[in-house]
């Protein structure tokens, strides 16, 4: 797979010196949902918002689709698709009408407009609702349709700045089910920002965890979870296998998977790098050692934990700057009604 | 070639999707229909001996008032033209337009248009009302197309300092401040409510050189019955110039405010 998005020690200092984005370095290959996860004021949307040519670097570089983003901001902003945070549909004008004029700035045909904003509404199940006016929709439906004009000019890349902010869980799933959709049909890139600790977890293939403007660390959930500690292995043994829980000790420490071995209320806590392959393993063992399992159960390191490894504080407990909090309070406002 | 069409399509497309909020809005269109009735209707009387002063340019106050008031509704539409862009922003559309490949120009230049054709309707509308209360149009229907044209010219013209402030001011507090502070004046220090020859002769003069003045004038003269050439094309000339010049302006600002 290429890499279609790269950024080179990418930077930005807001006037009044406030470093927003410091030396970030990145690189997206085709095809893959990435994911930037990070509290309000980390930098995330001044990320996407340098990466989309709406603000210049102070510092770097990066390239869309080959295309450098302060050369060839033409080009990078034909082949990009950005749906922002803000919900900016416009309320005067019917959904179809919406999807017209974001046709008409992509200056595609016509012909083109008909079958794919078509395409796109009966994606988001707008189709039937597209000559209402927007005045008439719910959040959900506002934020579904944002999405749908994002789309219409078949971008290779989509930024979704916090796709799902604001939503209710039903429409989240949904928009969930799209970005995969469009990823596994149309083979898109998504590039999205999201502060909600599942969508990053159980949508991306890659995430990085960003914070004062630095990307802290960057992987795939699972590398994500592992790099923080082990998966916890509990084994609740029978009644009568108590004489063996000495030997049972020092054969388990002898796994190379293993990194240690605790014993907490007659049960054997396990640390181990892999649990899927730790485990059989470790039962077969003691299946030959005679040992009887009565239980077995394993919990991996949530991306809580690892969000608070990399940056040491919850992301719950975030406070957002004004502005931030303002933004989201619109955008609360909007997706409400 | 595709490079111009494409920034003719985006200029238009701006300017559709403002003339769609414009007849969205029932209540404003209502309004200004209501507006000109009470201008007309209240002013005419309320002045209508003022037409008794020696010296006084017109037999009736309220032919002598369309122009004012076509150049004052103009002026109030124009005047907002900013709070869209600043609208815009607010809500994000601007990014979302931003992040699109049409030209940076052509936002301020169709929502500038878009204000220009809002003023002909208006005018238009003026026109149709200031008919039914019985005023007569000198130079017929020739000469309501001038001055509708003449209003248009007008509104491109304010309408780009309005941008070229929002493009600087960016708040809609802000903006809404120094647009009130600038449009009585501009319409108080030009011949629209008072014929310049009675005024003192340090308003008269201030009076000579508002852009304002340049719209009512033609549209005066036309209105009371004359063809006057020469002074139609150097009004029409310097509405022209003044356009251009705050399109420019505008184009540049915007430019640089998003960059």
């Amino acid at each position: 797979m290429d890499v279609i998005i790269e950024a080179e020690k990418l930077t930005k200092i807001y006037p009044g010196g406030v470093l927003a984005v410091d030396h970030i370095d990145l690189s997206v290959k085709e095809g893959e949902i990435f994911g930037f996860l990070g509290p309000n004021g980390a930098g995330k949307s001044t990320t996407i918002m340098m990466l989309v040519t709406l603000l210049h670097p102070t510092e770097g570089k990066a390239r869309i689709a080959g295309w450098d983003i302060v050369q060839h901001r033409g080009r990078v902003r034909s082949v990009l698709g950005y749906v922002s945070q803000d919900i900016a549909v416009d309320e005067y004008l019917t959904g179809w009408e919406n999807l017209l004029l974001q046709g008409k700035l992509y200056h595609l045909s016509p012909q083109e407009i008909k079958t794919r904003g078509k395409e796109v509404l009966e994606m988001v199940d707008l189709w039937e609702r597209k000559d209402e006016l927007v005045q008439n929709y719910s959040g959900g439906m506002r934020k579904r349709l944002d999405i749908a004009c994002g789309l219409i000019h078949r971008p290779r890349i989509l930024f979704l700045d916090e796709p799902t902010l604001g939503l209710d869980i039903q429409t989240r799933s949904k928009i969930w089910e799209y970005i995969r959709q469009l990823r596994s049909e149309h083979k898109m890139t998504i590039f999205l920002t999201t502060h909600y600790m599942d969508e990053a977890d159980k949508l991306c293939d890659r995430i990085a965890i960003i914070d004062h403007g630095k990307i802290m660390a960057i992987g795939t959930p699972l590398e994500l979870k592992r790099s923080v500690g082990g998966d916890l292995v509990s084994i609740k043994f029978q009644e009568n296998g108590n004489g063996q829980r000495e030997e049972i000790f020092t054969a388990l420490k002898e796994f190379p998977l293993v990194e240690s071995v605790k014993e907490k209320d007659s049960q054997l806590l396990i640390v181990t790098k892999d649990g899927n392959t730790a485990i059989p393993q470790i039962l077969s063992r003691l299946h030959d050692m005679g040992a009887e399992v009565q239980s077995i159960s394993m919990k991996r390191p949530s991306l809580d934990d690892v969000f608070l490894f990399y940056t040491g504080r919850q992301l719950r407990d975030e406070e957002a700057s004004p502005q931030d909090f303002y933004r989201m309070r619109m955008a609360l406002r909007r997706a409400k009604r | 070639m595709k490079r111009l069409t494409n920034i003719l399509s985006d200029i238009w497309y701006v300017c559709w999707r403002e003339m769609k909020h414009f007849w969205g809005q029932k209540v404003r269109i209502l309004m200004n229909i209501v507006q000109p009735v009470i201008w007309l209707g209240l002013m005419g009387n309320m002045f209508s001996n003022i037409t008794a002063i020696p010296g006084f340019p017109a037999k009736s106050y309220l032919q002598f008032m369309t122009p004012g008031v076509i150049a004052m509704t103009s002026i109030f539409g124009a005047a907002f033209g900013g709070m869209s862009i600043v609208f815009d922003r607010r809500f994000g559309y601007l990014n979302k337009l931003l992040a699109s490949p049409i030209s940076r120009v052509s936002i301020p230049m169709g929502k500038m248009l878009s204000s220009a054709l809002q003023a002909g309707i208006q005018s238009i509308i003026i026109v149709l009302i200031a008919l039914a209360l019985g005023v007569k149009f000198g130079t017929g229907f020739p000469g309501v197309l001038v001055m509708v044209l003449v209003a248009m010219l007008l509104t491109l013209a304010i309408s780009g300092i309005s941008l070229s402030l929002s493009a600087v001011l960016k708040t809609q507090e802000s903006l809404m401040a120094v647009v009130n502070f600038l449009t009585m004046p501009l319409i108080f220090t030009s011949n629209a409510m008072f014929p310049t020859n009675m005024m003192p002769k340090w308003l008269a003069s201030i009076a000579s050189y508002n852009p304002v003045s340049f719209a009512v004038e033609p549209m005066r003269n036309l209105i009371l019955g004359s063809w006057n050439w020469g002074a139609l094309g150097v009004d029409i000339v310097a509405l022209i110039g003044f356009g251009v010049l705050m399109t420019i302006i505008a184009t540049l600002l915007f430019r640089r405010s998003v960059a």
